[in-house]
Order: C-alpha cells, then structure tokens, then sequence
C-alpha cells in the first residue's frame, strides 16, 4: 500500500481506483467494470458491489496496480478525507511544470 | 571524474538486462506488485501519485557534459522535458512509463549511470560537498574517498538488506556544505601529523526523529576508514531494529544504546576483525582513483580579471548575480559558479531538457566539463575563469538560469510535496512560491542575508525542514493543509534542529508570516553582519513567536 487509504462505510459513494501498470497512468473503474484514465467517466459503487468491484480489480493486477476503494459523490467526483491528494492525483500538479520561469 | 572498468560496465548491462526481464514478467503478470516492488525499488524505480518516478544516482553530485546531456534526453524522450534535482544529489524524473525503464536504464548505463541503490534499504548516494576540488577551504579533494565508499557499497553483499536505508556523506571544508552531522554516518576529512583521516559522526538524520550526529571517534585514519565503517556497518546490522520501521535508522541505535555504548560497540567489532577480512587497499588502487580527480589544467591567472571588472561596470544585473552566486576558487583567476534552480514562482530543483544542455555545453565550453548537483538542489560549474564569466552568464540568462539568489531567502530547499508525493500531506512547490514573490525584490532579499527556508510536505522530511533557519512543514488537518513553522534549524558544522514556534498556520498564512519572522530579524539584528540564523541562537525564538501569534 503506497497511499492514505481510509476506511470507507459501505453505503459511502466509492470507486475503484488504481494506476495502470505499465504507463503508471492513474485509472478508475467505470460502471461497466473497465479501466478509464478520464476522471469523467468514475463509475460509482457501493455496498457489496463496490467489495465485489474490488476484488475484481485485485484479479487484474497484470494490467493495473494496487487497487483500492476512493469516495467520490453520487454523481462520481471526488469527494471526501482525501479530497485534496485524490483531485490533484486526477488533474496532475498544482503547478505548471517543465516551463522555463 | 568516476570512471566505469570493463567489469563496472558489464555487471550494470546485467543488471539492466535483469530488470528488463522483470518488468516483462510485471506486465505480462507473471509477477504481481507485492513480488515486484522490491525489484524496482532496487532499481529506483517508485510509484507516486500520478505516475512512476525514478531516481537516477549522480555519485556525489558530480557530472560531466555527456553525462547531463544523457539526463537531457532521458527528459525529453521518456518524460515530460524536465528533470528534478534532489537533495541527495540525484536526479528524479516524474513521469516516466514503467515500460520504457529498461530503455532508459540501457541508455544511462552508455555514459556508466545507473538507478542502482537509489532506494532500498541499502547504502545510498554517497554525497558530498559541491565545491569540492574547487574551494579555497577544504584540506583536500573529498571526492577520492567518496568514490572508494561508493565501489565499497555498491552490490556490498552483507549491506543489501540493513534493518532501513543508509546515508553517508563526506566534506573536507571546514564550513559543512555537506549537512554530514543529519547523516546517518558523516564524515569529516581531517589531517593530523600528515596522516590524512576523518572524523566520524553517526547517527544524525531527520525525519520524524530528527538527531544530530554523535562524534563516535575524532581521527580514523584512511587506511583503516573502510574497515571502520565497515564495523559501525555490522552493529547497525546486526542491533538496529527491524520489528519497527519508524525506529530502524541507525540514529534510533545510537540513541537508545547511548553515543558511548554503541561507540564501544563498534570499537569492539574493529577490534574483533581478523586481518583477512582487513580491506588493505592496494596503494595502487589509491593512486587510480585519485587520477580520476586530478585537478583539471587550470592557467596562470592573476586574482582579477579586467574583463569580468569591465562586464560588472557594464552590466548591473552581471554585477549582481556576480555579487551572490560565486564562491571562491582555490585557483588565483577562477571561481565556482552556482546556476540557481530557484526562479521566482518556479519549480524548485528542476531543470527543462534545454536547460540541461545549456548547463551540459558550458561546462564542456568553460567549465573544464565538470558539472555538480548540490544538495540544496541547485547546480554548480566548479571551475569557471573570471575572464570567462561573462559570456558564461549570459547564456545562463538567455536560458533562464541566472536567478541571483544562491543561499539567500528564496534559494529553498523544497520537497516534491502533495504536487506529486504518495506520501505527502500537503503541498510544497506553491508555499514556497509564494513565498518567494514576498522577497522578490532583490534588494530586499540581499539585505535579508543569507537565510534558508526547507519546506517539507510531510514528516518525512525530505525538504529538510528540521535544519532550515526557517524550517516549513506541511501537515494534514482533517483533509487541510497547514504548516508548522520552525526556528533556529541549521545543517552546516553547528548543526542544530529547529523548534516549533506554535500552532499550525493555514496555507495562505505562512508567507505573510514568515515575512513578519524576518522583518523581526531585520528589527532585532545587531547590525548587518549578524545574520538571520545568530540573530535566532542570540534570542531564541520568542520575539518570533510572539511577532506571529501576538494577537491570536
């Protein structure tokens, strides 16, 4: 485990989120169970599907890494504790980078 | 200049095939992340918040021209055109893909770099001080006998899996650049009746403990130094706990077994070493490593040089980065020159792919090709002639590089922080920005005086918070950023950690309250002479406290 990860109640929003293995790219689950890069596209899981979605992230860890569970909004924004690191995990840095100041 | 022999060359192009085939065995998921983290861990390889990052060794901080423009084109052909200089005097890139690693690896490994002992629980980077071979105040050259550490080390097979990571550093100036008292060993060149030796400091380190050195033994003389490390190396192994990752560094050892114990300890363990097991370098050894850093061919120079007098009367802006970014060079007409990585409102520490080959063709062109990372994350051409300077600057200018600040307020150390760290809690790069507009002004700045702010985005400390004059350490509240402010930290020969001054401050406090610790300086100095760092160990951090928190 390589980041905060808090304890999420069951019927808390959440998605599946992970880092494709072999660009490192950040990747969450759609509702359809696949891999998307576009933060726009979050599926929302809950309950005992959400475990289910889980652990069938866990199965796929060739093409993805380290899968855990992120709370996000109804609608399928980031939401709560980890606001601030999962949306700057999702836009990039705060700063420009690679310019000349 | 380090140099690769035929069995150097071979044993890195093993070990980039072997990762090559373990990344393979990654994407095919013949092996699963658990099984392969210590894998690219020993290959530098981390994964961060948005992407894998790795972190390429420069021994000491040394490189010479093809050597950066390699780290250029890493830049520009598997990354994102920039590059992050660290403050172990490495090289991190941000956004290189996993798969392309084994390229990048084959490509460094062409000018004899590697990723190797980047991370682990391993000896890492052994450092050094920047100036090096070039400072009018050290005994002599440090780097010999980081080099000679640095081929102990590597692949040292009873060193591979110590109870945590393992820093070492080395200086021979009397003046610390080299921060060796916050290292888990440092070393201090001395010579005493014409034998050459060091004075070994253990056990300092930062962190969520930070503890300054205890001075384990005054004179080790260089022909027993390798066994003598080699002897703290086996108690540290042997004692230093692994049933807790937070007290694993050696500075939890030395501290809990007491300075003197564990110096007992390691006298013991010398002792009980038979003389086979003595590393008796062969003096011919010696003599080929010292080759590698023979002075370059400096020229007769007088001590001043019309040309350089001329451009500063010319030039105002020449004169002023003249004024703060050189150091004095051992050799009457040359000077060390700081290239600032700490543009107003930059990325601290990094360097575009351009820059990189503008700092890579003026150390070829003037430099005697000879390029350093310092620790404060900034790059050095040691041996600059004065006569040369100016055309030197201009092309720093031309391309961005001649930021007049060089360990002035808004030369910072500063950590990836929340921007780009899993670690992180909260962000870095943007306080320290602005900050930085606050002391924009550079007459401001140059009457501030030297000064330096660490900013870390968490206990951790890799911004070196701990030993900043002004230490800044981004802490979580509840999913918030805030910052607590430190005083009085300092890294150099009188190393000292900082002390909390109160209460954490919201991210849009900190500049303005660290504008108000200064302006109590200014109000409380002596004069000017007296620095920012006297003026905190003259009052303690009262007056400071009492400036920000007054009227809470």
């Amino acid at each position: 485990m390589t980041s905060v990860r808090p304890k999420l109640k069951p019927d808390t929003p959440k998605t599946i989120t992970a880092w494709e293995t072999a660009s490192g790219k950040v990747v969450w689950l759609r509702a359809d169970q696949t891999w998307t890069s576009d933060p726009g596209e979050i599926g929302v899981f809950t309950g005992d599907a959400a475990e289910a979605a889980l652990e069938g992230a866990k199965t796929q860890e060739g093409e993805i890494t380290d899968p855990y569970f992120m709370e996000v909004t109804e609608d399928g924004k980031v939401a709560g504790r980890e606001t601030l690191r999962e949306t700057i995990r999702a836009n990039g840095p705060t700063v420009p980078y690679g310019v000349i100041i | 200049m380090y140099r690769y022999d035929e069995f150097d060359a071979q044993i890195v192009k093993e070990r980039v095939d072997q990762f090559r085939s373990q990344v393979e065995r990654r994407l095919s998921g013949d092996i699963l992340e658990d099984e392969f983290k210590p894998l690219r861990l020993q290959n530098g390889v981390y994964l961060q918040l948005h992407a894998y990052m790795l972190r390429v060794a420069i021994p000491y901080g040394q490189l010479n021209a093809a050597r950066m423009r390699k780290l250029a084109k890493v830049a520009r052909d598997y990354d994102r055109g920039y590059g992050h200089m660290t403050t172990r005097q490495n090289i991190q890139y941000n956004w290189v893909a996993l798969k392309d690693i084994p390229d990048v690896l084959e490509e460094l490994a062409e000018v004899e770099m590697h990723a190797i002992q980047t991370s682990g629980n391993c000896i890492r980077n052994v450092t050094s001080d920047h100036f090096a071979g070039a400072t009018k105040d050290e005994i002599m050259d440090p780097r010999p006998w980081c080099e000679i550490i640095r081929q102990w080390s590597t692949f040292h097979p009873e060193f591979a899996f110590l109870p945590r990571k393992f820093k070492i550093a080395v200086t021979a100036a009397e003046h610390d650049r080299a921060a060796i008292r916050v290292h888990d060993i440092g070393l201090h060149m001395r010579e005493r009746d014409g034998v050459v030796g060091f004075e070994v400091h253990v056990g300092g380190g930062q962190g969520r403990t930070p503890i300054i050195a205890a001075m384990v033994n005054e004179f080790v003389p260089e022909s027993e130094i390798l066994d003598y490390l080699e002897a703290i190396m086996r108690v540290y192994n042997r004692f230093g706990r692994r049933d807790n990752k937070y007290k694993a560094r050696i500075k939890i050892l030395v501290t809990e077994t007491g300075p003197e114990e564990f110096t007992r300890l390691v006298e013991e363990e010398y002792a009980a070493q038979q003389t086979s097991e003595k590393i008796a370098l062969p003096e011919a050894e010696i003599d080929r490593i010292n080759a590698y850093f023979a002075p370059p061919a400096f020229e007769d120079k007088t001590e001043t040089s019309a040309a350089f007098e001329r451009a500063k009367t010319a030039d105002p802006a020449f004169a002023n980065w003249a004024k703060v970014n050189l150091h004095p060079h051992k050799v009457a007409g040359y000077t060390s020159v700081t290239i600032s990585l700490k543009p107003i409102a930059g990325l601290a520490g990094d360097a575009t792919d351009s820059q990189m080959m503008v700092m890579a063709h003026l150390a070829e062109r003037y430099g005697f090709d000879d390029i350093r990372v310092t620790h404060a994350q900034n790059v050095v051409l040691p041996h600059i002639a004065l006569d040369d300077l100016y055309e030197v600057y201009r092309e720093l200018a031309a391309a961005g590089l001649a930021t007049a600040n060089e360990s002035l307020i808004t030369d910072m150390i500063v950590c990836p922080g929340l921007d780009y760290c899993n670690l992180a809690n909260a962000r870095s790069i943007p306080v320290g920005q602005e900050i930085q507009k606050v002391f924009a002004d550079p007459a401001y700045e140059q009457d501030i005086g030297k000064l330096h702010i660490n900013i870390s985005g968490c206990i951790n400390a890799c911004g070196h918070h701990h030993v900043g004059h002004i230490g800044i350490l981004g802490v979580d509240r509840k999913g918030e950023e805030y910052y607590q402010v430190s005083l009085g930290g300092r890294a150099d020969e009188k190393a000292t950690v900082g002390q909390i001054i109160g209460k954490a401050l919201r991210y849009e406090e900190v500049p303005s309250a660290v504008k108000t610790i200064v302006d109590t300086y200014r109000d409380l100095r002596t004069s000017q002479d007296e620095k920012f760092i006297d003026t905190v160990e003259r009052l303690g951090v009262e007056p400071f406290q009492e400036a920000i928190y007054a009227t809470d």
